[in-house]
């Protein structure tokens, strides 16, 4: 199945795209196609289990896939991972920061990573505490920071580099109401502003809320595509995008 | 620059973890002291200096008293002859060996310089008149701490053994000066009893000091003496040695940073960013190194200033300085390399601090660090060459002791320098292996 936006610039692209792990005896990803537009916010579901953060994983250059084609931002992901490292962002869904160090030191740290020139380092990780909302937190180890602080610095180490290309994976996961609307708030103003995302979340809502267009997979494989209201309705039975996940891809835990 | 921010990375994350900074700098420097003095001690026990010992002296004779002179003379005894300025009981000798307060305690019998003096006699004359003398030796009681080593008790017995026998000499000599002259004189009466007798002989005496001189001389020397003339002492041997220990307990802070990075998913994100694997090894290694040096500093410090207040020797650096940092800093590079290979194969912290502190005790062990490799059996001599401790030591112990340079210690150099990239290159394919997830 070949998910397929209108005519626009494609910022993200897979054809038959394949994963398996070494010493399983099935694939992780199988056969994915997807196609992203530049400046949309492109949610990606599944349950547990079913090939999303292999997907991320391989989209932001961290695995090779096994078979297939994924091009990002123009350039392929097998040979060219540098160049799309340069542009791309990743917030991804483990709290990626160095605890012991403030909110800035970290921030600092990433940013001269990113190769943000030195001149604009302080102003830039002072606009995005400013977006995320820890200005006046900036010097408190992200140890001593709440649950949704953490998650918010995570936010800001993503976009400092002002990448064109956001993976968002569960970006909200396990924090407080303000925190989330917090974050939903700025991704809206950052995909605005002309920042394209990839975003997995087990929230129905926030998907809702937030994404242009939603692909569902389940076992490496994409079983639904189009916007969370062309596919709600779409479904005979599902009245919103939760009922229609659960449709898809059954009541059964996958743990 | 990013290999800058790197390094500013790891020293800002080691200056924030108080447990790590004092695993690195406050540890090894009380190892260095306290096992550079435990182990001085020890060298001091096994015959570098006296070792104090009860001599108590019942015997009514003055050989006791000669004995005494003896044991002194040898330098390897100090004698203690009484508690609070009375006198020790032998049974209180025995309880205090006993209690462990001290090692050793040698009683003098009462009736020993009569039993000496009679032995001698006997011996002299038995000799003379060409028999064999059957006689059991006169017993000298040592009491011993059952738990002494047994070469510090050889020592002991040696430097007593050396006492009795210069005794022993002695009292044979004064008994053959006197029974010789009476023994000839028999001899001339009864041959020329024949002949009337009434011959006397005005045989000349023998002086009493003759069996008491030495005829030969053990000289001990260096074998550099036109070189070097310093001999390695305690803190020579003990200050390297648990220097490259310390040195390479960085192996648990530097596997930590490691594994920290991927439980946290630091590492991950790192990944996703335009940064080399290399330079964030380099980072690693770059910082830790310099730690190592800064190590290597300090507990050079402890041998030099601190370690001669306690009153052991001063460490003597030998005379060559650009290999002595350039020992220290292949060195440091190995075990940095060490530290990153055991951070990217354990699984989590706990896997690596053990295996870590485990595997660089071993190491320690094997290359001569805690035992000399000379003392070990055959089959571990063979096993102490795999010891990246061992090369290390045995190339600063060729600097401080036997005046080395950097060509003499060159292959240590080289087996340390290869060490490291070994520990590398197999580290960076694991990492690969497992980030491909392939």
């Amino acid at each position: 199945m070949v998910v397929t936006q209108a005519a626009t610039e494609k910022i993200l692209s897979t054809r038959d795209l394949v994963k398996v792990y070494a010493g399983s005896d099935r694939p992780a990803v199988d056969g994915l196609n997807l196609e992203i537009d530049r400046g949309s916010i492109f949610g990606l579901l599944g349950p547990n289990g079913a090939g999303k953060t292999t997907t991320i994983s391989i989209l932001c250059t961290l695995l090779q896939p096994t078979s297939g084609q994924a091009i990002v931002l123009g350039q392929d992901v097998r040979n060219q991972a540098d160049a799309i490292r340069r542009r791309i962002g990743v917030v991804p869904q483990d709290i990626a920061l160095y605890p012991s160090l403030t909110a800035r030191e970290n921030l600092r740290y990433f940013a001269r990573i990113l190769r943000i020139p030195r001149d604009r380092i302080e102003q830039r990780i002072d606009e995005c505490l400013e977006l995320v909302g820890l200005r006046d937190f900036s010097h408190k180890r992200v140890a001593d920071f709440s649950g949704g602080m953490k998650r918010r610095t995570n936010l800001a180490v993503g976009i400092l580099h002002e990448p064109e290309l956001l993976f968002l994976d569960e970006p909200t996961v396990g924090i407080d109401a303000q925190s989330r609307n917090l974050i939903l708030d700025r991704l809206g103003e950052l995909n605005r502003a002309g920042m394209s995302m990839l975003y997995t979340s087990h929230y129905m809502e926030e998907v809702r809320q937030l994404c242009h267009d939603v692909v569902i997979i389940d076992h490496g494989r994409a079983i639904a595509a189009g916007t969370p209201d062309e596919l709600v309705a779409g479904s005979a039975e599902a009245e919103n995008l939760e009922e229609l996940f659960l449709e898809l891809t059954g009541r059964e835990l996958r743990d | 620059m990013i290999l800058l921010a790197n390094i500013k990375k790891e020293l800002l994350l080691l200056s924030r973890d108080r447990a790590g900074l004092l695993i690195l700098f406050v540890m090894p420097m009380l190892l260095v002291l306290v096992l550079s003095l435990i182990q001085d001690n020890l060298f001091r026990a096994t015959g570098e200096t006296a070792t104090r010992a009860l001599f108590v002296n019942l015997d009514q004779g003055d050989l006791g008293t000669e004995l005494k002179t003896q044991l002194n003379a040898t330098g390897a005894l100090e004698l203690v002859e009484q508690f609070s300025g009375r006198t020790i009981e032998p049974e209180q000798a025995r309880q205090t060996v006993f209690a462990g307060d001290y090692q050793f305690a040698i009683i003098v019998p009462a009736d020993f310089s009569a039993r000496l003096n009679s032995a001698a006699d006997e011996t002299v004359r038995a000799a003379l008149d060409q028999k064999n003398l059957e006689r059991a030796p006169e017993p000298l009681i040592l009491y011993f701490d059952p738990t002494v080593r047994g070469v510090y008790r050889t020592a002991v017995t040696n430097a007593l053994y050396r006492g009795l026998l210069g005794l022993e000499i002695a009292r044979k000599g004064e008994a053959l000066s006197r029974l010789l002259p009476e023994k000839v004189q028999e001899s001339v009466e009864r041959e020329m009893a024949a002949y009337g007798g009434g011959i006397a002989l005005d045989l000349p005496e023998l002086s009493s000091g003759w069996a008491r001189q030495s005829l030969l001389e053990l000289r001990e020397e260096s074998a550099y003496p036109e070189k070097y003339s310093t001999l390695p002492t305690s803190v020579q041997q003990n200050v390297p040695a648990w220097t490259l220990f310390g040195m390479f307990f960085i192996v648990i802070p530097l596997a930590g940073t490691l594994i920290r990075e991927r439980q946290e998913g630091t590492l991950t994100r790192l990944m996703t960013m335009p940064v080399s694997n290399s330079s964030l090894l380099l980072g690693k290694v770059i910082a830790y190194l310099s730690i190592c040096l800064v190590q290597f500093g300090l507990m050079l410090a402890v041998g030099r200033f601190i370690l001669p207040r306690f009153g052991t020797p001063v460490l003597e650096l030998g005379s060559a300085p650009v290999a002595l940092i350039v020992v220290a800093l292949v060195a440091a590079l190995a075990a940095c390399g060490y530290g990153i290979l055991v951070g990217t194969l354990a699984r989590s912290y706990e896997q690596a601090s053990t295996f870590g502190a485990v595997s660089i005790v071993i190491a320690a062990a094997l290359g001569g660090v805690m035992v000399p490799v000379y003392v070990m059996p055959k089959v571990m001599q063979g096993l102490s060459v795999v010891s990246p401790l061992g090369w290390g030591l045995d190339a600063f112990l060729d600097i401080f002791v036997r005046n080395g340079n950097l060509a003499s210690v060159f292959h240590r150099v080289a087996a340390l320098g290869g060490f490291f990239l070994a520990c590398i290159i197999v580290a960076s394919v694991v990492f690969r292996h497992r980030r491909r997830g392939t």
